[in-house]
């Protein structure tokens, strides 16, 4: 008896140390980066950093100031709502499809696109956008950043579907509705939270990513991400701008994971656990 | 309302054969049950009926249409599932109104509907709870509601019965019963449970690999099986066999010989046929205290069930089963002497289990 609650002492103490771990690697670098962004710039790059200082929003009006920041938060937003949306208008059939037809080879596809990296894509795309004139335009932006979003949908969504029991669709089919109407009325309304889970993680992958917005925007059309790579200067990098960049970047994805968590948990397990 | 015909139709899963060129006339109003053991294509025949499953070759008719190739939802049919298969995110009311509203019904008339068969059902009160709120039976209870509101040519029932209780599977049998008494529309009901079948039907399909082995009044299938199969499948228990042979005057079992008494009906028809299988059900043997009318056995196994004793015995390499009075209070190790009654006994053949005639 003694034994056996040691162990279970033993084995809490070394989840904790585990997880403090874990916490660790991943919250140093944006703890850094915060902290950082309220340094006065001289202290930024100090060695060895500083821990207690005068916090300064010095960085981030020194941002305001020299960028336009704000039209690049717009620019992101508009690429990121744009290709979310996009994301969804046909992911969310596609899944329904291939949970319906049982044909997984699209899916699968979708996913090989994702997993590909950028590069494959970029570079036909530079020139096919560029033959068409619509380099720097949003419309480029909002379909590259489409291969990111529409995988995420079709995959978070696909167990979702592939979790309703195939009678419900039956017995929907059987009181009369087409395919399209047992999406609409039936399959969608029981993945709501899928749907909720899949908007977001298409929305934050499309919002963190930088390569598309690197090569395809223009000085108007600069996503966030593509403008604060520009802080890091040839001769001389205005870190602490950089670090206020970065921190007001991760803002929305934090912000919206935060708010959603619990959902977003119980939306990547919704296939798992029959409801 | 209509009738249901099936002409050579045949269903296939690639290479495999599922049902192989069946044809069934279900009439207009009639309440069928199809019956078989697991595998043998009844909620195959079923979904197919219903639009869900296509056809390989052959025709499908509903009334006087062909309807091959019409959807489901436009064969005008209605059908409850074996798990209810409800609309979770909808209330119950939602769940029943949700076919008429499809079919652009007005509302004042979706209403009447709605709580006219809800009233039918007992399930007015829960009319604004979701399907999770619910119990079974009340589940169930909603999936029926939600058929019977579309006043359909045809009710399909998937083995709405398998997930309740036995109490209140003997109870939403009655009531399945009453209702078609009651709707006076055409009714086709799977089960495996020959149970459901004997009492809920006007005619039953005994299918077994696909092919329908008999189709008759549950009577009919129970007094005069086609052969050794329906035999073996309708009634419970199921009906024993022992093979048997004519000797010089009379029958004997082929393993060990003993003489078995046969009416002179019977005994004239194996003696034509010189072997065959004696079928005789457990609740046709009669118990008997002269040891020349009928085969001694020794009991093995006793269960009353109250109103019926069951008796085990080995008889001629194999278990057998009577039923008896239980005022007899039989014990394990007794000895007694049970006699096929007469006129109820029946004889298949070895080789292909067709009724000897």
């Amino acid at each position: 008896m003694n034994d056996a609650a040691n162990t279970d002492r033993w084995i809490r103490w070394l989840n904790t140390v585990q997880l403090v771990l874990a916490g660790m690697i991943i919250m140093a670098p944006t703890v850094w980066m915060v902290l950082s962004s309220f340094k006065p710039s001289f202290e930024v790059t100090a060695y060895p950093p500083t821990l207690v200082f005068s916090p300064t929003l010095e960085n981030y009006a020194e941002l305001t100031r020299t960028t336009p920041f704000l039209s690049y938060a717009l620019n992101s937003l508009i690429v990121t709502v744009g290709s979310t949306a996009l994301g969804l208008l046909f992911g969310i059939p596609a899944a329904f499809a291939v949970s319906w037809t049982r044909i997984t080879w699209p899916a699968i596809l979708t996913l090989a696109a994702r997993m590909a990296p950028g590069t494959l894509f970029l570079l036909p795309w530079y020139v096919m956008f560029r033959q068409i004139g619509m380099i720097g335009s949003y419309t480029a932006l909002i379909l590259s950043h489409a291969v990111i979003t529409l995988p995420i949908v079709i995959w978070v969504l696909l167990p979702s579907f592939d979790a309703i029991p195939r009678s419900v669709f039956e017995a929907a089919q059987v009181d009369g509705c087409s395919v399209t109407r047992i999406l609409w009325r039936i399959a969608m309304p029981l993945v709501a939270s899928g749907i909720a889970v899949s908007a977001i993680l298409a929305f934050v992958f499309s919002w963190n990513y930088f390569l598309f917005a690197l090569v395809l925007s223009n000085g108007d059309t600069k996503t966030l991400i593509a403008a604060a790579f520009n802080f890091i200067g040839e001769g001389s990098t205005q870190w602490g701008a950089l670090m206020a960049a970065a921190t007001l970047i991760a803002l929305p994805p934090l912000v919206l994971a935060a708010l959603v968590q619990r959902w977003l948990v119980s939306g990547l397990t919704l296939g798992a656990v029959k409801g | 309302m209509a009738s249901i015909s099936i002409r050579n139709l045949t269903k296939r899963y690639g290479n495999f054969t599922v049902i192989p060129d069946l044809n069934l006339e279900i009439a207009d109003h009639e309440f069928v049950v199809f019956v078989g053991p697991s595998g043998c294509g009844k909620s195959t025949l079923l979904r197919i009926i219903a639009g869900l499953e296509p056809i390989s070759s052959g025709d499908l008719y509903i009334g006087d249409t062909r309807v091959n190739a019409v959807q489901a939802a436009q064969r005008d049919i209605a059908m409850v599932f074996q798990d209810y298969a409800l609309y979770p995110h909808m209330r119950v009311y939602d769940n029943m109104s949700f076919a008429l509203e499809l079919r652009g019904i007005p509302k004042a008339e979706i209403d009447a509907r709605v709580r006219h068969a809800a009233a039918l059902l007992h399930i007015e009160p829960y009319l604004d709870r979701k399907p999770k709120e619910l119990s079974g039976g009340q589940r169930q209870r909603v999936a029926m509601g939600r058929a019977i509101v579309r006043n359909p040519k045809a009710f399909l029932f998937d083995e709405p019965l398998s997930n309740l209780d036995a109490k209140l599977r003997g109870q939403v049998r009655a009531e399945i019963k009453a209702l078609s008494q009651e709707l006076k529309t055409t009714m086709v009901f799977v089960t495996h449970d020959q149970i459901e079948a004997m009492t809920m039907a006007d005619r039953i399909v005994v299918l077994q690999s696909g092919t329908i082995q008999q189709y008759d009044t549950p009577e009919a299938v129970y007094e005069r099986p086609a052969n050794q199969f329906v035999a073996g499948f309708i009634g419970s228990p199921a009906m024993n066999f022992f093979p048997v042979e004519w000797r010089g005057e009379g029958a004997i079992l082929s393993q060990g010989g003993t003489a078995v008494p046969l009416d002179g009906e019977t005994a004239g028809r194996l003696r034509q046929a010189g072997s065959a299988v004696l079928g005789v059900r457990p609740e046709h043997f009669a118990v008997t205290a002269d040891a020349a009318e009928g085969i001694a056995v020794n009991i093995r196994l006793v269960e009353p069930l109250g109103s019926d004793t069951l008796i085990h015995f080995d008889l001629a390499g194999g278990s057998a089963i009577a039923r008896v009075d239980p005022a007899l209070r039989p014990k394990v190790g007794d000895r007694i002497i049970l006699r096929p009654q007469s006129g109820k006994t029946h004889l298949f053949d070895a080789a292909n289990g067709q009724v000897v005639q």
